[in-house]
């Protein structure tokens, strides 16, 4: 396996407390490489979302870590785990989540306008070369909401690899989308990753959405059940 | 700055609340802002009227009748004062007389002293309305509407008649407007010397001493003092002898605030309700941008930005609102005018400001806590 990226340890998820709690995750451990194209794959309501959530930092296990290059995030400050959720992860989510608001240059340059460590200069060559690489050149300049689902996919991805990160995680990036762009979007996931060295981790509930990635990470009823390379592309 | 420039942007999106809002703000400070001077040019009016040219101290003898002396003692306690205005304690001589024309007859209180100390007290020079005021031997100046009633004119020769002294001439100098009927028609200042040969007094014994402070309302505070300092004499202030003007315009004062409290508390709910609005609309926004690492101090500031350029695009657009209503009410035919203060204005500016950022902080804090997950899970 490439240097480790990422560490689960005995992760855990329980919703409410008492006898109404809800156990979404159940001791999910594995290690993630730097580089690496993986997808998770699981039924509806199966915890995979939940283990996607835990792994960006949205949500906090019960039990259990998540460490980053050696590094635990349990102890980390709220300010803190929001300048590595900046810094380190991209989000690809389901409904894309623009910001109807800002152009889609904008879009595409907010994770490094959060971040404020870039000159403006060096935004806007990024942004454009983000927008260049997922062919939205000549859409920088239309407000998001103008644009087809596509094209609003494609943009969320632009913008989850603005700050280049170390992983990009995408929570069924494809679930709202035809074949067509299915396909397209898992070949620039690729390009991205062989150009770029970014780690993927893709949930999906679509087997064969996930038989395009390098490994199948199972989850059912919050464990991980099975965790293989993909023999589909040897 | 992305707080600003996202807040600006959320603004910009949404135009028509922005600027109902900006108008709210703009009424109420607009509103402030015009009220409070109205109010403030009116009590300085009402205040100007009744003391601005007559004397806020007196100083009297104990015994009613008998003359004041204007001792060293008395010299150092009321010119020394610096609260008095320079050179604005006059003695003074007061007496009535009857003036006659020989068809009619009319009372007159006189007031007698030097013209460049009543000048002083009185603005003698500035209220001349006809011929050149001079309170030389035998001279008189009187009012308006005495003048008018009588047809004098000056260079007339008047008669008074004092009590047991007979008929005595004097010659109209200058005819002032004294700011009121009552006084235009039986006030009038007159030789000193005249008025001392009449009482038998000697040159240092007078009536009363009067003075003006340079702060009508501390006249009352300085007067106390005095009373400490000679207490063989009588002493009057202007507050203690208009103490109904003095609650009429405290209540004036008090209504005023109210009026103006009760605005801002107006616009601050309004700014409150649209934050708090906007906050609830951006909600997936704000949870997008946290995902993505904005932290939680700067999602909260986004809407406290969002309350300052409103606030201040309010207060500003009220600002000028609030001159343009001052500036139609010079239109309108009444006794007095409207007179902004600066720092009135730049006070009534920085409570809009203020107010509008104080109603920022509930959607403030609310954003700041928004966990972002709730936005990515609901999708």
């Amino acid at each position: 396996m490439a240097d480790r990226l990422l560490i689960a340890e005995e992760l855990h998820r329980v919703y409410g407390s008492g006898e109404t709690s809800t156990r979404a995750l159940n001791g999910v451990s594995f290690e993630f490489g730097e580089g690496e194209f993986a997808a998770i794959i699981g039924q509806s309501g199966s915890g995979k979302s939940t283990l996607l959530n835990l792994l960006g930092l949205l949500d906090t296990p019960t039990s259990g870590t998540v460490r980053y290059r050696d590094r635990d995030t349990g102890s980390l400050s709220t300010r803190a785990r929001a300048e590595l959720r900046n810094g380190l992860i991209g989000f690809v989510f389901q409904f894309h989540h623009l910001l109807p608001e800002f152009t889609v240059f904008e879009n595409v340059a907010m994770p490094a306008l959060i971040s404020g460590a870039l000159p403006p200069g060096e935004i806007r060559r990024r942004a454009e070369e983000a927008l260049g690489l997922l062919g939205l050149a000549d859409v920088d300049a239309k407000n998001a909401n103008a644009l087809s689902g596509g094209q609003k996919q494609r943009v969320a991805i632009a913008r989850a690899l603005m700050n280049r990160p170390a992983l990009v995680l995408a929570d069924e990036p494809t679930g709202n989308l035809d074949t067509t762009n299915t396909e397209l979007v898992y070949e620039l996931f690729r390009k991205v990753r062989s150009e770029t060295g970014t780690a993927f981790l893709i949930v999906t509930h679509d087997r064969k959405v996930a038989q395009r990635t390098d490994r199948i990470l199972e989850v059912l009823d919050g464990e991980l059940v099975s965790d293989e390379r993909n023999r589909y592309l040897d | 700055m992305l707080s600003v420039r996202i807040a600006a942007r959320f603004l910009r999106t949404s135009p028509v609340q922005s600027a109902l809002i900006v108008a709210g703000i703009a009424v109420g400070i607009a509103t402030q802002v015009f009220v409070g001077s109205l109010i403030t040019s009116l009590q300085a009016n009402l205040v100007d009227t009744t003391i601005g040219s007559s004397p806020h101290i007196t100083v009297k003898a104990r015994e009613d009748g008998e003359p004041v002396v204007l001792s060293e003692r008395v010299r150092s306690v009321m010119i020394a004062d610096e609260r008095v205005e320079p050179g604005a304690v006059a003695p003074v001589r007061t007496a009535s007389a009857l003036f006659t024309d020989g068809e009619s007859s009319a009372p007159l209180s006189l007031t007698g002293g030097r013209l460049v100390d009543l000048d002083r007290i009185y603005d003698l020079s500035g209220r001349t309305q006809a011929g050149t005021p001079g309170l030389g031997a035998g001279e008189i100046i009187i009012g308006v509407d005495f003048a008018r009633k009588y047809g004098l004119s000056p260079g007339d020769s008047v008669s008074l008649v004092f009590a047991g002294a007979g008929a005595t001439p004097a010659r109209v100098t200058a005819v002032v407007d004294l700011g009121s009927a009552a006084a235009n028609e039986r006030t009038a200042f007159i030789d000193s010397d005249l008025l001392r040969r009449i009482s038998g007094w000697s040159a240092d014994e007078h009536s009363a001493i009067q003075a003006q402070v340079r702060e009508p309302f501390d006249a009352a505070t300085v007067a106390a003092e005095w009373r400490a300092a000679l207490p063989d004499v009588l002493i009057s202030d202007w507050q203690a002898e208009n103490a109904d003007l003095l609650t009429a315009l405290q209540s004036q004062s008090a209504s005023s605030y109210m009026i103006q409290v009760f605005v801002l508390v107006a616009v601050a709910l309004g700014i409150a309700s649209t934050l708090a609005i906007s906050a609830v609309q951006k909600t997936r926004q704000i949870g997008i941008l946290k995902a993505m690492g904005l932290s939680d101090r700067r999602s909260g500031a986004i809407f406290l930005w969002q309350a300052a350029i409103l606030g201040v695009g309010g207060t500003a657009g009220g600002v000028g609102l609030g001159y343009a209503l001052i500036w139609g009410f010079s239109l309108v035919p009444v006794p007095f005018s409207i007179v902004p203060e600066p720092r009135f204005i730049a006070l009534s500016s920085a409570i809009g400001v203020l107010v509008a950022l104080l109603s920022s902080v509930i959607p403030t804090r609310k954003t700041s806590r928004l966990d972002p997950i709730e936005v990515i899970q609901s999708g």
